[in-house]
Order: C-alpha cells, then structure tokens, then sequence
C-alpha cells in the first residue's frame, strides 16, 4: 500500500514540475515582450524599457530566471522595483505586470467567488443529475426514461458556451428574470442572487452527464443478487433504492465527481466570462488580453496542481476501497 | 491413376459447395443473423436502422453542402440593387449601412439575412461560408489527433517497457493540463512565433491562424485514444493469435496493421466519431473568446461573439449562427453516440 501510494505521490510531482518548467519555458521564452505590457504609455522610453526589464530580472539567463521563480515558490524572493526591494512571501508567484499586485494576493482574492459558483453548481448538478438518473433507471424502458435520457443528451451536446451565452443574454440581460453578478460588497444576499444564474446553467449542463453514469451505475446495481434477495425479504422499494441500491451505485459517481469538482475549479472560464462573475477564471482571461504572464502562469500552475493533488486524492481513496486498483 | 486422385478432392469440394448454399439460405431465419460478419458489417446494419442517427447524418450531409456550394448559394441572391455588386461574404459595403453603423437592408430578396451592422457584410454569404471552417477543423483535428493516439497508443501497448512508460507519462501530465486556459493561452504565441515580423495581409493572418488553431487542438486532443488504445492493445497482444503470429515469425508491422488494429477499429471509430464535433465547439468557444479564428474568415463562432452585443436589436446577426452550431455539433454528437451504440453488442436503445 505505501508503495502505491509513494509511486503515486512521485508521479503527481514529476506532473506538477513539468507544468512548471514547460509554462515557464512556454510563456517567458515567448515572444510577447513583458516590458513593453507593464509600460503601456505610448512614449515608452528604450532606457525605461531597460530598467523595467532589470527590475523584472527578464535580463539574467533564462536558467537563473526560472531558479529564482522556482525557489520563489517556496522561500519567498525579493524584487527591485522602481528603486525600492519589495519582499513576496513564499508561495511567490510573482507580481503582475499589468496592476504590480502580488499574483499570489491576486488569486487567492478572487478565488471565493470561482468557489462558490463551483459549489453552487455541484449542489445542483448532483441533485439534478442524481434524482433523474434514479428516476430514469427504475422506469428503465418506458417513456419517461427515454424522454429523460433523451432531452440530457440533446441538452448535453449543445455546445455549452451558447446555452451559456443564451440564457445570460435572454434571461439576465435582456428579460432581467435573474439578477447579474454583483461583488460581495454590496451585501451577501445580491451577491449570492447573482451567482444562481451561472450556477443554474452551470449545474444544468454539468448534471446531464450525472443523469446518465447514475442511471447506468443504477442498472448495474439493481440487477445484483443482493437486490432481488432484499426485495424478496419484503422490504419496501423505497428502502430497496435508496439503502441497497443507491448507496453501491454512487461509488463511481463520487470518484468521477472529485475529479469533476477540480475540474471545475480551473475551468469555470467560460461561465465567468459569459455571467462576468468575477473569478480567477475572468481574471485569467483578461490577464491573456494583457499580456500578464505572472497572472496566467500562476493560474495555469495553480489550475494543474488542482487536478494532480485531486486525481491523486481520488486515487488514493479508491485503492481503500477497491483494493485490486493496488496490484494493476 | 493421377486422374481420380486429383479428381477426388476437388469433385468432395464441389459437392460441398453445392451443398453448403441451403443452409446459408436457412440461416436468416435462423434468428442469429450475425454469423459470420465483422463487427464493422454488424454496427452499420445495426446504425442504418437508427432512425436518429439517419436524421443526424441528413442534418450534417445538408451543412456538408452548404460548405461546399457557399459560392453557388450566395450567387443566387443576385446583385444588390445599391451597390450592383454580387453578394461576397468578404467585401465591406458602407453604402447599405448609415452614419451610425446601423444597417439600411433588412431581410431581403437580395440580402437573406440582411447586412451585418458597421460593415455591411452581407450576412448570409457569412453563414454559409462559415460552414467551412468549423466542418474541416472538426474533421481534418478529428483525423490528425486519431492518427497521432492510435500510433502512440500501439507504440506504448505492444513495445511496453521505458517506452510505455513515457508515453503514459506524457498523457497524465497533458491531461492534468487546463486545456482550454492554456489554448487560449498558446495559441497567439504560436501565431506570433510563425507570424511574427512578417509584414502579412489579414488573409494572410487569417490562414495561419486557422492552421495553427488546427495544430493547437490536435496536439491537447490525442491523449484520449492514445490511452484508450494502449489498454487494449496490452490486453490484445497477450493473447493467442497475436502469440501465434509472433511465433511464426510474422514482421513486428505487420502483427500489428493485420492482426491487432483491426480488433480497435470500433474504439477507434466511436472516438473520432466524438472528436469532430469536439473540436468544433471548441473551436467557436476559442473564437468567442477572443484566441480563435480572426478576420477576414467568416467563421459562426466569431459571427456570435461579434453579435452577442446587439443581440436584441439584430436577432438576424446572431441566431442563424447560434443555430446552425448548435444543430451541426447536436447532429454530430448524437450520431457519435449511435456508432458506439451500434459498435456495442450490449447496448440496446
């Protein structure tokens, strides 16, 4: 077990070192000149040009460059900016080149608001995606289940950034049925009223796929020996479902949805941008627009390092669980 | 003496082939109409019965056309009263658009969709030339990403060892990856790369942009089916025909092309059948984003992007884009899912 678990471990690292050095390598090797996005007055001086570029360390060789961002990451590094050291405290991800806040500080302020509207679309995708999955399995070939499994697949397979977009313009923007995002400073409740929209659509979309792994995993589970010996004993249907059924049946649901929840974390861009919901997703993608290579570095890093520690969290548990996972 | 012992074999031969035809004649109705056909043969049966998936291949086969006969359709709206041009999905026309921007042509005889607002594109020559780039990106990433899979999914299966090794190496890190951040991401630093210093026109810019969209995609969109095919083939190669043919001496390719990749032409249909409309919704999604295909090209992903702004005002502008993706990546995606139907013996709809 230990050795599956070191095995494992060393392999998510090698994963997370080589989204490091390739990003590094990827972004900062580039062409875009980060001098010339932290200067956007027109005059840009060649001497200011050069100081910039000295205070960023963007004149060192590009090796040195990456151990100072490297260590960076876990001692914290000092920067001389405009004549002054400024310290950045370990994880340090560097400063941006657009605002000069720490990207660290950057992140981690907007990622509540990425947190939440994850969590508001996880409640509603695993109620939605689990209630019809159940529904659709133990009504499995009739009309309902077809109808069901039907509209979730033509709902799923619409590309999701125009459902997305259809439902902001029309119901948000257009009918206002659904308030917009607000910031947390005008007050909990606007706040969270401005999320329901993004996570509705959200959780709607995401819950398709639920609907058909539970209603599958259902029907596997109800035609186990042991349900029909639980039905044969005389117990209601109901307790059947839920107490015998339900509770094998979801297993692979969770570990898909560990996977699904970091996932998510990184990849709510589409539904930030579309609802303007102010995230770490939104931030990236106007720090792309800027060329901020700090900023869509350390998400792009933070976002990978998401998926490996989840992908090693759920592997890790299903190796409890299921313990031929260990000998494979 | 030679006579009848030549004779011998071969008149056995043909009683048995007069007599083998009965019972092939019997054996429809014997109920197992699938003997002796490949599971190729059986899926196709079994898909040209799929009233859905025949409705989507209609719904594809009619965007296939208006891709290729764009010119023809857009010819037969004629001349613009106004300009006396002939529609051209590519040519601004300020004169059909006042002051402000605002469109002077509606829906119109000449005008199907009206003109775009500022340009004055007509906007149905717009539609239908922005067929083209979501059906060859679809399509040309979907083959290139199965070819590059399906060749590292063999090479790491049936080599095994430190080669197997590295390839399921580089398919965890790839997939722990965020795709689309990072798309977005490399994509105008590989334009850059490619383009850069270069004083080139727009279509110039355009045409790489479309290829290196391409590139982008096909290099984040093969670790699927390269692991996919890897299981399969680890599980296939230990097993006794494939033994067989290795012990007699059959060449290492040929082992391979003859005897393990016909067992995976079902996975391997079933996946590139769900990569095209894939890579056509990811495609727009970069083109709504801001790092997908860029002007001149008429593209629907773009046309949605640019319209979503005055959306309530030119319906016209936005919606047969939205529609037509929509309906093209649905049709796709719902005929995917029917050829892994028909590929599966266990499934039954």
């Amino acid at each position: 077990m230990l050795t599956y678990i070191l095995r494992r471990v060393a392999l998510a690292l090698s994963v997370i070192m080589a989204t490091l050095v390739s990003t590094f390598l990827l972004f900062f090797a580039g062409p875009a000149d980060p001098a010339q996005a932290m200067c956007p007055e027109l005059k840009c001086t060649p001497e200011r040009l050069a100081s910039i570029r000295t205070s960023l360390g963007l004149d060192k060789p590009l090796f040195q460059q990456f151990t100072e961002y490297f260590s960076g990451l876990f001692v914290g590094r000092d920067f001389q900016y405009a004549g002054d050291t400024v310290h950045c405290s370990a994880p340090c991800l560097g400063f941006s080149f657009h605002t000069g806040r720490p990207v660290g500080e950057m992140i981690f302020t907007r990622f509540p608001n990425t947190l939440v509207l994850t969590f508001m679309a996880v409640i509603i995708f695993v109620t939605v995606g689990v209630s019809i999955g159940i529904l659709a399995a133990t009504r499995r070939g009739t009309s309902v289940d077809r109808s069901l499994i039907g509209f979730s697949q033509v709902f799923g397979s619409i590309p999701y950034y125009i459902v997305a977009l259809l439902f902001s313009l029309y119901l948000v923007t257009l009918w206002g049925v659904l308030p917009q995002f607000q910031s947390m400073d005008k007050g909990l409740l606007p706040y969270l009223g401005g999320l329901i929209a993004p996570a509705i659509i959200l959780g709607l979309v995401t819950s398709t796929s639920y609907t058909r792994y539970t209603r599958n995993s259902m029907i596997d589970t109800l035609s186990m020996d042991y349900i029909r010996t639980a039905r044969s004993k005389g117990i209601s249907e109901r307790t059947v479902l839920v107490r015998h059924g339900l509770r094998a049946a979801m297993s692979p649901i969770v570990t898909i949805l560990g996977l699904d929840i970091a996932a998510l974390l990184a990849g709510t861009l589409i539904t930030e941008k579309i609802f303007n919901v102010d995230g770490i997703g939104k931030q990236a993608i106007d720090a792309l627009r800027n060329d901020d290579l700090p900023v869509i570095m350390g998400t792009v890093l933070i976002a990978a390092t998401a998926v490996v520690v989840m992908n090693l969290v759920v592997d890790i548990a299903y190796s409890y669980i299921d313990p031929r996972v260990r000998l494979s | 003496m030679e006579n009848p012992l030549n004779a011998m074999p071969g008149a056995a031969f043909e009683i048995e082939a007069e007599a083998t035809p009965p019972p092939a004649v019997v054996a429809p109705e014997h109920k197992d109409v699938r003997t002796g056909r490949s599971p190729g043969q059986v899926a196709w049966d079994r898909l040209k019965k799929d009233k859905v998936a025949i409705v989507c291949a209609v719904i594809i086969l009619f965007f296939i056309l208006v891709a290729i006969f764009a010119p023809l359709l857009t010819a037969l709206q004629g001349t613009d009263p106004t300009t006396g041009l002939p529609a051209s999905p590519d040519r601004t026309n300020t004169d059909l658009v006042d002051i402000d921007g605002n469109p002077l042509v509606g829906m119109s005889p000449h005008h199907w969709l009206g003109v775009e607002p500022r340009l004055g594109r007509d906007l149905f020559a717009r539609w239908a030339y922005g067929a083209r780039p979501s059906l060859i990106i679809g399509f040309v990433a979907a083959a290139a990403s199965t070819i590059i899979g399906v060749t590292l999914g063999l090479l790491g299966g049936y080599v095994g060892g430190a080669v197997d090794r590295v390839i399921s190496w580089v398919v965890d890190f790839f997939l722990s990856l965020p795709l689309l951040l990072l798309v977005l991401a490399i994509v105008p630093i590989v334009q850059l790369r490619i383009a850069g210093g270069n004083d080139l026109t727009a279509e110039e810019l355009s045409t790489i942009r479309f290829w290196v969209i391409i590139a982008v995609l096909v290099a984040f969109g093969w670790m699927g089916l390269a692991r996919l095919v890897r299981g399969e083939v680890k599980s296939l190669r230990e097993r006794e025909f494939v033994q067989a043919a290795r012990a007699i001496g059959v060449p290492t390719h040929q082992v391979l092309f003859k005897e393990v990749l016909p067992n995976l032409v079902g996975p391997i249909i079933v996946s590139a059948s769900i990569a095209v409309p894939a890579y056509i919704t990811f495609e727009a999604t970069l083109s709504y984003l801001g790092a997908g295909l860029v002007e001149p090209t008429a593209s629907w992903g773009r046309t949605i992007s640019d319209a979503q702004n005055s959306f309530a005002i030119y319906p016209l502008w936005l919606w047969p884009s939205v529609i037509a993706l929509s309906a093209l990546v649905l049709a796709l995606s719902l005929l995917g899912d029917s050829i892994r139907d028909a590929f599966d013996p266990t499934s039954r709809r």
